[in-house]
């Protein structure tokens, strides 16, 4: 084994920095009549974090898995680094670690014996971090495999991957059965990562783990890409929520573009507004306003407002 | 929403489980039926002479025939020459019923399966009772079978439904020794190991039985030599059947009365704390060593344990057959075995090697597959190991093991033979040993077709590719079917070496497909989606 070969890679990327992580064109993937993926097209700069957000069966394991070149695309292609990941998946592979959600470990074989396989089967791995990881995260590595938790599994896994500085990370729901202490700690261990120049692909449900730590966001609805962008992005084009205080007669709000929901109460109104707030601003200087409050939409909220649009449609 | 009683809880779950065991417990009841209907017809059928019954009545003289076969009875009759082959099916019952209990109760443990039906009214108790109640009531479908079946081809009735009763109550034993041992035993595979010892040592009285002076008390101190008094001269079905009966009984409210330990853990010996010894793994090919090494051990000693008992028999059987002419020259039509030599016997010895080690190939042409099934390959896949590299590094690791295995059973036989009292020659026993390889090889190489090609059938197509060789081969010539259906079987082409010469033509037409049918396996394997189980 040797000892730092892979943080040496990392500290001094040897990928072509014009050269995107992750680039996904088109990438469809049907099993006989059913279209998993619909013509995804997704790219990941390097140092960057994007978030795959969607409910079960939107199709986010089965891009990862055809990122991987696990499974065959039925159309489009995708690429690691400018690597064809189903033509060449060993060496797409060389640049990036995989999280899956679910680690089936290896009965027969301790933690510390996993752990050593799969930074073996890499190609090294950074033996000084691996033992940091394993503090951080609080892991038992002598146990044998059929003795872990659901949650200690799911560690291995982290460690796993990360010991080896791959200039890519893709995760699938990594922070599934981990405790929220440990959640913490893996959102700062993604964190430092982002901050050494690695990319990381991040499935997940957790909203609040996709907000705090990812660039940009894609939803998938159905195997279908409905929204891609920054937060920010996002949020634009979702309503926001106004709170005005007034005194003497409502401002006039018929026929303002954009605001819809409007409540007039006694001296207070609250009404959403999607897109520019400008003309919304103008109407309300009309009025004596006294005070004004406005919200952006959380993740949360625009993920609910996808899939509510879903339940509506379905 | 009305809660349902705990009894109706416990029929949903028993009938769950009688699903889960449906497919196996079908193909076995229509197997063991088939085979044992089969060798009925083939006595009726084959053996008209009074010669021909006078040389068959002679063999149960023969303690070492009686040391393999079981107890015989009148074996010049059909019901005589059927239950005496009961000596063989009733083990083959026995290892399915243990493993199904064991499978039964603890590898759906460890996939997770059980938490979920726990999680309700369903108590740890009315668990193990639903399943050992739902195997069980497969085997009663056993003995229905094997009752009537027989009964229609001309078997005295109430010998038919003794074998049928005696058969379904041996496995009804063994499925309970199974959830006894699934109690007792911290993980599944020792679990298996248990129960194994148990039907071993079961098997060893009985294997010992006819050495003995007085010969009928060691036939009665085990379950298997209980199935030696099922003829009706012995007038001791009824006792038998109680016998029997008694046992399932026993060592069913045994499990029971120890039916409450914690999930993922037994009664004899906990969790383990951590594993001291563990030591490194290294790459792909050492994880493919260490997946392989346990079931390689298991049928290295499997095979140690024939070859040995052969090989320690060899002397008296061919003491044996130095007055049966007739005998000897049977087995050298029928099966090109030269019976009255030890090399004779060392080949024969080694076609029941052959189709244990194609079954062993099978095995692992499955354990392969589970590892995609069970999606651990995704952890080797999604890094820097191609899909061809892998499977190859598997099928390389796999076919040396089966050598060793073969080559293992040659030393063996080699030994227990001398020990025996015969002599055979180290290089002879190893040359039968090699000649099986092939079929092994075949097999496996068949197994990694299937695989690539048809992923979830894997175990199923291979296994049953397995035993329908052997039934070709073992009862087809009996059937008198005709020999292009004959020679399908690879089997039939195995020459009994060393007492015959090695069919080379054979043995490299057997390679030659094999490694054909891999090549289209690994191929079809790195072009295909991986597939969940």
């Amino acid at each position: 084994m040797v000892d730092h070969p892979v943080l040496d890679r990392a500290a001094v990327p040897v990928e072509e920095p014009a050269v995107p992580a992750v680039r996904m064109v088109e990438l469809t993937k049907r099993y006989g009549g059913l279209t998993a993926l619909d013509r995804f097209s997704l790219e990941l700069g390097q140092g960057e974090i994007v978030g795959l957000l969607g409910p079960n069966g939107a199709g986010k394991t089965t891009t990862l898995r055809t990122l991987l070149g696990l499974l065959r695309p039925s159309g489009g292609r995708a690429e690691v680094f400018g690597i064809d990941a189903w033509r060449d998946p060993v060496a797409a592979h060389r640049h990036l670690a995989f999280i899956p959600g679910e680690f089936a470990v290896w009965p027969q074989l301790t933690g510390r014996q996993t752990l050593d396989l799969l930074g073996t089967v890499w190609g090294g791995y950074d033996r000084a971090y691996r033992d940091e990881l394993i503090e951080r995260l609080s892991l038992d590595p002598s146990k044998r495999g059929r003795s872990y938790s659901k949650g200690n599994r799911q560690k291995v896994a982290v460690i796993a991957a990360l010991m080896t500085r791959a200039p890519l990370l893709v995760m699938d729901e990594p922070s599934s059965g981990l405790d929220p202490l440990i959640t913490a700690t893996f959102q700062q261990l993604l964190r430092e990562a982002k901050q050494r120049g690695q990319s990381i692909l991040l499935s997940s449900h957790i909203l609040s783990e996709v907000e705090a730590v990812c660039d940009r966001v894609a939803v998938l609805r159905q195997g279908v890409c409905v929204e891609q962008g920054t937060l920010a992005e996002l949020r634009h084009l979702h309503a926001t929520t106004v709170e005005a205080t007034y005194v003497g007669t409502p401002p006039p709000l018929d026929d303002v573009p954009g605001v819809d929901d409007a409540e007039v109460g006694d001296g207070v109104l609250r009404l959403h507004v999607t897109g520019s707030p400008d003309p919304l601003l103008k109407a309300l200087a009309q009025a004596q306003v006294t005070a004004i409050q406005m919200r952006e939409p959380s993740l949360e909220e625009l993920f609910h407002a996808y899939y509510d649009d879903r339940a509506d449609g379905a | 929403m009305a809660r349902r009683s705990p009894v109706a809880v416990w029929w949903r779950a028993y009938r769950h489980h009688l699903r889960l065991a449906r497919n196996a417990a079908l193909a076995w009841i229509a197997g063991l039926t088939a085979l044992s209907a089969g060798v009925a017809v083939t006595v009726e059928d084959r053996v008209g002479s009074e010669a021909e019954r006078q040389l068959l009545e002679s063999m149960h003289d023969v303690p070492a025939f009686e040391a393999l076969q079981g107890r015989m009875v009148e074996i010049g009759t059909m019901e005589g020459f059927t239950l005496a082959r009961w000596g063989m099916f009733g083990i083959l019952l026995a290892v399915w019923a243990m493993l199904a209990a064991v499978s039964l109760l603890r590898r759906a443990e460890e996939r997770g399966h059980v938490e979920p039906l726990r999680a309700g009214v369903l108590t740890p108790r009315g668990l193990l009772a639903a399943a050992t109640a739902a195997l069980w009531t497969w085997l009663a479908v056993l003995a229905l079978a094997i009752g009537a079946s027989h009964s229609a081809l001309g078997f005295d009735p109430p010998t038919a439904w003794a074998l049928g009763g005696a058969a379904a109550l041996l496995g009804a034993s063994f499925a309970a020794a199974g959830a006894l041992a699934s109690q007792l035993a911290a993980t599944r595979g020792s679990a298996v190991a248990l129960a194994g010892t148990l039907l071993g040592a079961a098997l060893a009285v009985r294997v010992a039985a006819p050495a003995t002076t007085t010969p009928d008390w060691l036939w009665w101190a085990t379950p298997f030599g209980w199935m030696g008094f099922l003829h009706p001269s012995d007038a001791s079905q009824a006792t038998v059947l109680l016998a029997l009966a008694a046992l399932a009984a026993v060592l069913a409210l045994a499990a029971l009365a120890l039916g409450r330990r914690d999930l993922h853990a037994g009664l004899v010996g906990g969790e383990e704390a951590s594993a001291p010894r563990a030591r490194r793994i290294g790459g792909q090919a050492g994880l493919a060593l260490r997946v392989t090494a346990a079931a390689a051990g298991t049928w290295a000693i499997i095979i140690g344990v024939v070859t040995a008992a052969f090989g320690l028999l060899t002397h008296d059987f061919i003491d044996a057959m130095a007055g049966m002419a007739t005998m000897v020259e049977l087995g050298r039509e029928m099966f090109g075995m030269a019976l009255d030599a030890p090399e004779g016997m060392v080949g024969a010895t080694f076609f029941f090697v052959a189709v244990l080690l194609a079954a062993a190939a099978a095995g692992q042409a499955a354990a392969i597959r589970e590892e995609e099934a069970s999606w651990r390959i995704e952890h080797l896949l999604a890094r820097p190991v191609g899909r061809t590299r892998w499977l190859v590094t598997r099928l390389l690791v796999s076919a040396a093991a089966l050598l060793a295995i073969a080559l293992a059973g040659g030393v063996v036989a080699w030994a227990a033979t001398r020990l025996g009292g015969a002599s055979v020659a180290l290089g002879d026993a190893l040359l039968g040993a090699v000649n099986v390889v092939p079929v092994a090889w075949l097999t496996l190489g068949v197994g990694v077709a299937i695989l690539g090609l048809a992923p979830r059938a894997t175990a199923a197509a291979t296994y049953g590719l397995v035993v329908a060789a052997f039934l070709l081969d073992f009862v087809g010539p009996f059937l008198e079917l005709p020999d292009r259906v004959l020679d399908a079987s690879p089997l039939r082409h195995v020459a009994a070496a060393p007492g015959a010469d090695v069919d080379v033509t054979a043995a490299l037409v057997m390679l030659a497909v094999g490694i054909v049918a891999a090549v289209v396996g690994v191929l079809a394997f790195a072009r295909r989606d991986l597939k969940e189980a």
